[in-house]
């Protein structure tokens, strides 16, 4: 249609970096995003998640790499060329323009005639149902409204990647769940990549095919969201995506593939290892789920008694299923166990009661990086 | 509540005063001497009569002189709104460092740092018939003889008006383009907009204001102007404040006056013109 290019939507970006004066803002990242996937950027601000998206859209040149959309090498090309359509965080509609006459834009740069031109953008606003505004002007539209004309102005050029920068984050909560929905089911329904770029982490998982973890211009870790979420790579990815207490120690002891973790500060741990087995003497990191912890009254927990931590409780937070309590435990962050409701309400817990913390080994998750014991970072203390 | 009234007044005092003082007064004076009779000797004397403006209608020579000064205002109008536009579309649009902006705009302001009269006076050796232009060209053999047209010439007005006032086009523009997104820009070349697409359709509407504004200031500076014309054209050119300026060394203010106010009114419904065009007002709260 329109001459553009049609075809797959992979995008793959090979050895890209981006440097803004001296700073790095994307170091030699490879990624391959599949055709026709749903894909979320997440990362804290700063990390280079945007830079990634405006050099997949041609609004950014990357110093150095290649960005391949199908089978074309796409640095150098224009936007409409790429096959690839923008939306923008602020939505940067034309406020000069009404709402028609901003979807029908992209069609009035390739001289579509003004008949048809209209009847086009009046087609597509029908599609994101705000054809009784057509004739208003941006400025006269609630936020969820701009959005949707955002969304048909960047559909009109039928694309065959639609890139999303933090599309969401001017909305308020009700209407960002609502457009959430949306966008996964538009994208279903039009069966192109999707890349979106977000700051929140349940954004990512609730939405993504693929969620692609950065920080500092790396990414940390790419894969689905349910690998990203109950099996993290690294401590940052899994105090960034949260839901997971981090803990750390030196193998002491491998045998039977299980790695006997000592803590510095006294309990000792347990985990069956994945792949090659550590050395003795190794420092580990390893997370286990908050919703995989239980908590006895007392401290109980014997010397020698694998995973299982004495602490004292510090918060309860409700959260409707389940309470987040929050232990002081000898470990340097807080450790969280999600309890769910109807067990917690049996034996309620106060701030300040001692309790004691187990699990099963096969809830323990090794994490491929070590912690490095640096500055806690963060995300320590996630958001969720 | 009363109170509350009392205090509004007071706070528009001062600024009411002042337009009071400096504005109606000045042209209630204006309007009340244009109706005053003129006798030779003698000068002003209280009347009421048409006379002047009968005097100023049915002379050829002022009809001429308002031609010639509308004809520099349009013509300065377009040279001015496009070199402003470009100027301030580069300094927004392509200098990304704010402080080579500023630097830029600064040298913008060069022409200003020196008077009025040194500016135009400085056209001369640039100019004149034995000046750098003439002698280039009859150096490089372009020409056979100098090009006279170069100085005292409607050539020479409108260059000077243009050096004059092109800033006063720049800033509104600059000030109206930096308030445009930028990400707007990429919009549209994410539409597939060509860089001049990008012009014509966002970045020339959004600075409508800007020019308008622009475009106020150099009507009201070339209408209003007699000593550049006078300079530049060595005498041969005038406007219509000439021809005030004239009828004041006569002492004639009755018919000075009645020329002002005809003057003010053509501003006004040129200005009125400009603004029905554009709603300035609407895009300043925007």
């Amino acid at each position: 249609m329109d001459g553009q290019p049609s075809g797959s939507g992979e995008i793959r970006l090979v050895n890209v970096t981006k440097t803004f004066g001296d700073m790095d803002a994307v170091k030699s990242i490879d990624l391959v995003i599949p055709h026709g996937s749903y894909c979320c950027l997440v990362g804290p601000s700063g990390c280079g998640k945007t830079t990634i998206l405006r050099m997949i859209a041609g609004h950014e040149t990357p110093t150095s790499g290649e960005i391949h959309i199908g089978e074309q090498m796409v640095v150098g090309l224009k936007p409409v060329q790429r096959g690839t359509a923008m939306m923008f965080q602020s939505y940067a509609l034309f406020p000069h323009l009404s709402v028609l006459d901003n979807v029908a834009f992209y069609l009035k740069m390739r001289d579509v005639a003004k008949a048809e031109r209209r009847q086009r953008a009046r087609e597509m606003l029908e599609r994101v149902q705000l054809d009784h505004l057509a004739e208003r002007m941006p400025a006269m539209l609630s936020g969820g409204q701009q959005q949707r004309v955002a969304l048909a102005r960047a559909l009109i050029t039928n694309p065959r990647v639609l890139l999303l920068d933090e599309p969401l984050s001017a909305l308020d909560e009700f209407l960002r769940l609502r457009m959430r929905g949306e966008l996964k089911s538009l994208q279903n329904e039009l069966g192109i990549t999707f890349v979106h770029v977000t700051h929140t982490q349940p954004e990512a998982i609730a939405l993504a095919d693929m969620v692609v973890v950065m920080d500092h211009g790396r990414i940390d870790q790419a894969d689905t969201a349910r690998h990203i979420f109950s099996r993290p790579a690294t401590p940052y990815v899994a105090r960034f995506m949260g839901g997971q207490n981090v803990l750390s120690g030196i193998v002491t002891e491998t045998s039977g593939g299980v790695l006997a973790i000592a803590d510095a500060s006294g309990p000792t741990y347990a985990a069956s290892a994945s792949g090659t087995m550590p050395a003795v003497g190794t420092p580990m990191s390893f997370v286990v789920r908050r919703d995989r912890i239980a908590l006895t009254k007392g401290a109980s927990a014997a010397a020698g008694e694998v995973n299982a931590v004495n602490g004292r409780v510090i918060a309860t937070e409700y959260q409707g299923t389940y309470v987040k309590v929050t232990l002081d435990v000898a470990s340097r962050e807080a450790f969280v166990a999600n309890i769910g409701d109807d067990t917690y309400f049996a034996d309620p817990l106060r701030v300040g009661d001692e309790v004691t913390a187990r699990w099963a080994t096969a809830d323990v998750h090794v994490l491929e990086r070590a912690d490095t014991g640096a500055a806690i970072d963060p995300y320590a203390e996630d958001a969720a | 509540m009363k109170s509350n009234r009392l205090l509004t007044y007071l706070q528009v005092t001062p600024l009411f005063l002042v337009l009071l003082l400096f504005v109606i007064v000045p042209l209630a004076l204006v309007l009340i001497v244009s109706f005053f009779r003129y006798q030779m000797l003698v000068g002003l004397v209280p009347d009421f009569t048409f006379k002047n403006y009968i005097d100023l209608l049915s002379n050829p020579t002022s009809y001429k002189l308002y031609f010639s000064t509308i004809k520099f205002t349009l013509i300065v109008l377009a040279i001015t709104g496009v070199l402003g536009f470009w100027v301030a579309y580069f300094l927004v649009f392509h200098v990304r460092n704010l402080l080579v902006a500023i630097g830029l705009f600064l040298v913008c302001t060069v022409p200003f740092w020196t008077s009025n009269i040194i500016r135009m006076i400085s056209w001369r050796p640039v100019l004149g018939t034995e000046g750098l232009i003439n002698t280039a060209l009859l150096e490089s053999g372009l020409v056979g003889e100098p090009i006279s047209w170069l100085l005292f010439s409607d050539f020479a007005v409108i260059v000077a008006y243009v050096h004059l006032f092109t800033l006063f086009m720049i800033v509104p523009i600059f000030n109206a383009m930096a308030r445009i997104d930028k990400a707007l820009l990429e919009a549209a070349v994410d539409a597939g907009a060509t860089r001049w697409g990008v012009v014509w359709n966002v970045v020339l509407p959004l600075s409508k204001t800007g020019i308008a504004l622009g475009a106020v200031f150099v009507v009201t500076l070339v209408m209003g102007d007699f000593f550049v014309v006078a300079v530049m054209s060595g005498g041969l050119s005038g406007s219509a404040t000439s021809g005030i300026f004239n009828d004041l060394q006569f002492l004639n203010y009755p018919r000075a006056a009645a020329n002002a106010v005809v003057l003010l009114i053509i501003v006004l419904l040129i200005a009125t013109a400009i603004f029905r065009l554009v709603d300035v007002r609407k895009e300043l709260v925007r």
